[in-house]
């Protein structure tokens, strides 16, 4: 996630949201909204279903406003989440279209599979995260952000990465326990 | 289910990292409302994970997606995270359609007493809370902007709270105080100088300082809304 820029109220923008002012969620929507479509289109891959998931992760983020309860996380997370979750489930239930699509796939893989760890280094933001990452080893941290940043499942993992799906598993399982055990 | 502490951490870990399949992934966002550990697993997992998503580059919308969401966008009163199925099975729903057929009720009743006025198309608004779906007051409007609300239940009030009573026409900027409220009366308000009440039309009571809201817009919680509906 972007640094949260100038002060901007996530927590005041969420309540007014709840009370109903719709310019609370699109002043959210001007501040956050190409970031969140970014988060959205590399789990989808498309343009338009990326656009109808950040639609239907502001819809939900104005019917869910009230019940955002400030004790289980920040408010510019919490809305980053809606809409990631929203893009999975909507990656997850649409699963038999992309596998139909494989041609398209195979030319996504070409474009990023020797990248993740690119755009993983130029990363220097991401704090203790990016230590704990640090501290896997290049196949557990891969198949991380990969299944993080582009959705990816354990079989499209282990093609990407060329290993077989018991090992990628086994990588994901302790990669996360490694990851829980350094960050706390 | 027989499920260890490391099993649950790792299906929280999991299903944040989006690895499980869409049945799993549902089924954790049910088990999620029920389960406070699994949920203070996921949100954990959220929290470190979270950084991860300044590895998308930005993407700028198209200019065509915010008119449509906010055209999408229901009244807050109406609004529910849960869902129809949840919606059917509570309790709290009857409730409230016991309380519009008590509401249409008493407007047909007075309706029927009112007949002078009933060339005049006239507007019903229920007010129903938000958090309990009951209703609790209903707003009859009549053409030559006179509005009447009505109490279906005794609403407490807290020491140096008032009851502030509002509305808000599809193209206003902001919301109009139509004046406070003494509980458990009726209150009849002429519109003045507001436009002439139109289907669509947001009412709203929300508690407020014993003086009413020092800003002139709503600043404490809704307790009550509801949309104008034309009724004759």
């Amino acid at each position: 996630m972007p640094n949260a820029p100038d002060g901007f109220d996530y927590d005041a923008a969420l309540h007014a949201c709840a009370q109903g002012d719709q310019r609370a969620l699109q002043r959210l929507y001007e501040q956050d909204g190409r970031h969140l479509l970014g988060v959205a289109l590399r789990i989808v891959r498309r343009r338009d279903v990326a656009e109808d998931v950040l639609h239907d992760a502001f819809v939900s983020i104005w019917q869910k406003a009230a019940s955002f309860d400030p004790q289980r996380g920040a408010a510019r997370g919490w809305i980053f989440t809606v809409v990631r979750h929203q893009a999975l489930n909507t990656l997850r239930s649409r699963e038999r279209e992309v596998y139909a699509e494989a041609d398209t796939l195979d030319a996504l893989q070409e474009d990023r599979t020797d990248t993740v760890a690119e755009q993983f280094e130029l990363q220097a933001s991401m704090g203790r995260l990016n230590d704990c990452l640090g501290h896997l080893d290049s196949a557990k941290r891969n198949s991380i952000v990969c299944a993080y940043v582009d959705g990816c499942s354990h079989s499209e993992i282990a093609t990407r990465l060329n290993a077989p799906l018991g090992t990628v598993k086994a990588w994901l399982k302790r990669g996360l326990a490694a990851l829980r055990e350094c960050m706390g | 289910m027989n499920e260890s502490l490391e099993e649950l951490q790792r299906l929280a870990g999991e299903y944040v990292l989006g690895t499980l399949p869409l049945a799993a992934r549902l089924q954790v966002e049910r088990r999620m409302q029920d389960e406070p550990l699994l949920r203070a697993e996921v949100d954990a997992w959220e929290r470190r994970l979270l950084p991860l998503t300044a590895l998308a580059a930005p993407v700028e919308p198209s200019p065509k997606l915010w008119p449509r969401i906010a055209g999408n966008l229901r009244p807050q009163a109406v609004t529910d995270a849960g869902g129809w199925r949840r919606w059917w099975g509570d309790l709290r729903l009857w409730r409230a359609l016991a309380g519009l057929a008590l509401a249409a009720t008493l407007v047909l009743a007075n309706m029927l007493l009112l007949r002078p006025d009933a060339a005049q198309p006239a507007y019903m608004v229920v007010l129903v809370s938000p958090q309990q779906r009951n209703a609790g007051y209903v707003v009859q409007a009549s053409l030559n902007n006179q509005l009447t609300l009505t109490p279906l239940e005794g609403t407490p009030v807290p020491r140096q709270k008032s009851l502030q009573f509002w509305t808000k026409g599809k193209d206003w900027s902001k919301p109009e105080s139509l004046g406070l409220v003494t509980p458990n009366q009726p209150l009849k308000v002429a519109l003045g100088k507001l436009p002439q009440v139109e289907a669509g039309q947001l009412f709203e009571i929300t508690l407020e300082p014993e003086a009413g809201s020092p800003t002139g817009r709503p600043t404490g919680p809704i307790l009550y809304i509801g949309r104008a509906v034309k009724v004759m």
